[in-house]
């Protein structure tokens, strides 16, 4: 029956993946929160004032756990030939140059919060908070996974493309 | 002294057959010029003679099937030159024409059982072992390589096989047939009767038990498959109406795991009106379900199905034009490992509305020309056109030329199988597309010879590649990664050696060139692409030996397979030996892939060793 046969190929390819995944696994759970960041950006259509022309900025606002790594992250990402800058902000304030914000630290809340309804992907990490931006980091079965709030994306005018959308954890639709 | 009475023997034997033969005029043994004027429906889904259909299609009549001593559909199939049957397991088969043969890959065949779709939209493709019909009560299987878009939808992408069941008026009486074997036995019994002045039906049940065959990839379990099926079909016939309702119930288990089985069942009714000398309308409705519960992998799917359909025929125009509309629901349970479903249960629809006229330029030049406007779930509206010309300087031979368009729609597991993260779901996964030029010449140069030759060159887009992608995480996605061609040629032909013995002679040659779109990834060609013999030959020698005994011998050649694992190319043949000890009786042997104690033909993890078969049988007509 071509379901077993079709299953035992599975079970092939999925083995592979474990192991490959088990190789993934030694890197620590910040650089590939740090690798995925610039990565969201090929996935999301920002509404067209909103962005310009130039660089995309990935804004670290608050607490910055990266260091290096988002640096070196966005310098090897493009985004349809715009290159991808981080800028790192201490409160709201200046963020509208942000097509990606990271908030991160105590007051997340109420960076969010300032941040209002401006057309920006934002990024928060359940490790330090649970007030949830568009994107929120969570370690699932030892690996980094995202949920995606599409109805506050929406409310934003940032539309996701499904292929993100379905490697979420989970989505929240409006 | 000998010659002389052989020739003398043979002289009475031939002679004797030809009295035999005008005194009872035997519909299932036609000759070649009857053959060549066989009623065929697919080409054109009007009933025409095969000898004006502008379409590479074969005819596989009941007689080839019953002179060929084949136990199963699939099989029966080898004897079409234009398909590729691999056998991969002791039941299970994947077939194509021109190209993509694979378990995975195999997507791109229709196959239809008296108008019921058999190709699965779940998987996108074809599970030949859920499907037994009765093979004495086949009408004819009408095997079309290249698309047919236009009239049958989506996935004919590289042919179509329709299979017909006789009408129940020209199955009255009974049947049983008995095989036993090494490797398989059978049994099956049908009982056709008359219903009142104007129906008739029958039932029929059809039992098979297959051994198990030696691994060729590793350990495996054992493949050994026992099914049966039973069923029924009704036909009635009052004035301008004619009504068809049949259906059939399946069972199997296999051995691989406690409690694996596989259970189908369907129902289909058909009304024919004949509106007035020009002109005809159908309606069908079918209902169609299986369920497979295999190595704790369990799938259902429901079909719901009806079209309708309007033959206009006003002498300078046939025209063909129909609606129809399927609903698939179907639940997949996955507890072998992770890969899942999401959403594990999902109705999917398809709705069609299509024309095709065929009308003369001259008396010698036809023009067809057709579209069909299709919408399914996952991939909206999609355009089949296909434009045909046919070219007939005189009744014994037709040159014909075609260019089409067709499409493998999206199957689940294709848009939405995931194991997160590793595997995303492919949510832009396109249909996959083909434009076909073809070219080919049907004739029969005299009364005791006919042949075909058919070229096709076919270009491929959005073919599916399994990418690793640039999302966060890499993981792996089925997307649309690939581009290429392959052109062919297959050409066959009967001839009429003698009053007693007929030969068949078919070949195929196929070249695939498949390229990846600049910077994409295939991590698994072998599972979009499949494996295909570059070329293949069949042969067929049937032998009226004296009036009673006949003698059917066949041969085929198929070439190694052209993507890895490594299947090399086999030679093996096969026949039958059938004794008529009455009018009622028949006795027979038969034996398949007779040259190899083992040999592969498929190239998949689960292929197994296919080995020689011998068996012995009987029928019985009452």
């Amino acid at each position: 029956m071509s379901w077993l046969r079709a299953s035992f190929l599975l079970g092939a390819i999925c083995a592979a993946l474990l192991a490959a995944g088990a190789a993934h696994a030694e890197i620590s759970d910040t650089a590939v929160k740090a690798a995925f960041i610039p990565k969201f950006a090929r996935y999301v259509t920002w509404p067209p004032p909103a962005v310009g022309s130039g660089p995309l900025a990935i804004c670290v606002i608050g607490d910055d756990p990266f260091g290096n790594a988002l640096d070196q992250a966005a310098a090897s990402q493009s985004v349809d030939g715009r290159s991808l800058v981080v800028k790192r902000l201490s409160s709201a304030n200046g963020a509208s140059v942000c097509a990606i914000a990271f908030v991160d630290g105590s007051h997340t809340g109420e960076t969010l919060a300032a941040l209002g309804r401006q057309p920006i992907l934002t990024v928060t990490d359940s490790r330090t908070s649970s007030q949830r931006g568009v994107i929120h980091f969570a370690i699932i079965g030892g690996r980094v996974r995202f949920y995606i709030d599409n109805a506050q994306a929406q409310a934003r005018g940032l539309t996701i493309s499904s292929r993100l959308l379905a490697l979420a954890v989970g989505v929240n639709q409006r | 002294m000998r010659t002389g009475v052989a020739v003398a023997i043979g002289s009475i034997l031939f002679w004797n057959g030809r009295a035999n033969a005008e005194e009872q005029p035997d519909l299932a043994s036609l000759s070649i010029e009857q053959l060549a004027q066989i009623k065929v429906t697919s080409a054109s889904k009007q009933a025409e003679p095969l000898s004006r259909a502008p379409a590479a299609l074969y005819v596989i009549t009941q007689q080839d099937i019953e002179d060929s001593g084949v136990t199963s559909l699939p099989e029966a199939l080898r004897l079409a030159p234009n398909l590729n049957v691999q056998q991969v397991d002791a039941s299970q088969y994947s077939i194509a024409a021109r190209g993509f043969n694979g378990i995975q890959a195999g997507n791109k065949l229709l196959v239809l059982i008296d108008g019921r779709s058999i190709y699965t939209p779940l998987a996108d493709n074809v599970i030949w072992n859920l499907h037994q019909p009765l093979l004495e009560d086949l009408q004819q299987i009408e095997v079309i390589s290249g698309p047919g878009g236009t009239l049958y939808g989506p996935n004919a992408v590289n042919g179509v096989v329709n299979v017909t069941t006789k009408n129940a008026q020209d199955t009255i009486g009974a049947l049983a047939r008995g095989t036993a074997g090494p490797l398989e036995r059978t049994a099956a019994a049908r009982y056709g009767f008359s219903l009142g002045p104007a129906g008739a039906m029958r039932v029929y049940a059809n039992y098979d038990d297959r051994e198990g065959l030696p691994s060729a990839f590793g350990p495996r379990g054992d493949d050994s498959y026992r099914s049966w099926q039973g069923g029924f079909r009704s036909d009635f016939g009052a004035g301008r109406d004619n009504f068809t309702v049949q259906g059939d119930i399946f069972h199997a288990t296999d051995k691989l795991l406690a409690g694996d089985h596989a259970n189908a069942h369907n129902i289909l009714g058909r009304w024919t009106h004949v509106i007035g000398p020009k002109a005809s309308f159908q309606l069908q409705s079918y209902y169609d379900w299986y369920s497979t519960d295999v190595t704790l992998v369990k799938s259902r799917l429901a079909t719901f199905d009806n079209e309708a359909q309007l033959n206009l025929d006003t002498g300078a125009h046939e025209i063909v034009a129909g609606v129809g509309a399927r609903r698939t629901k179907d639940r997949f349970v996955n507890n072998l490992n992770p890969f899942e479903l999401d959403p594990e249960s999902k109705t999917l629809w398809v709705y069609n509305v299509f024309a095709q006229d065929r009308f003369n330029l001259t008396r010698e030049l036809s023009v067809i020309a057709g579209v069909k406007l299709e919408k399914s779930s996952f991939v909206g509206w999609q355009l089949l056109p296909n434009l045909r010309l046919a070219y007939q300087p005189n009744e014994r031979s037709l040159f014909w030329a075609a260019v089409s368009r067709a499409v493998r729609t999206p199957s689940r597991i294709d848009r939405e199988l995931q194991f997160l993260p590793f595997v995303a779901p492919s949510t832009e996964f396109d249909s996959e597309k083909v434009t076909a030029f073809e070219a080919g010449y049907r004739g029969e140069p005299s009364g005791w010879l006919s042949f075909s030759v058919n070229l096709f060159y076919n270009r491929y887009t959005d073919v599916r590649t399994t990418e690793v992608t640039d999302l966060p995480g890499n993981p792996i996605e089925l997307l649309n990664g690939r581009k290429g061609t392959s052109y062919g040629i297959e050409a066959w032909g009967k001839a009429q050696v003698t009053p007693w013995w007929r030969l068949s002679l078919g070949a195929s040659h196929l070249h695939n060139n498949f390229e990846l779109i600049d910077g994409r990834v295939d991590l698994f060609p072998r599972n979009s692409l499949g494996a295909d013999p570059k070329w293949q030959f069949v042969g067929s020698s049937d032998m009226d030996l004296t009036p009673r005994l006949r003698l059917t011998l066949d041969v085929r050649s198929v070439g190694p397979l052209d993507l890895p694992p490594d299947v090399p190319g086999y030679v093996e043949t096969g026949g039958r030996l059938g004794y008529d000890l009455s009018e009622r009786i028949e006795l027979f042997v038969a034996a398949r892939n007779l040259l190899h104690r083992t040999h592969l033909e498929n190239g998949d993890g689960s292929a197994q060793l296919i080995k020689r078969s011998l068996y012995a049988g009987t029928r019985l007509r009452f």
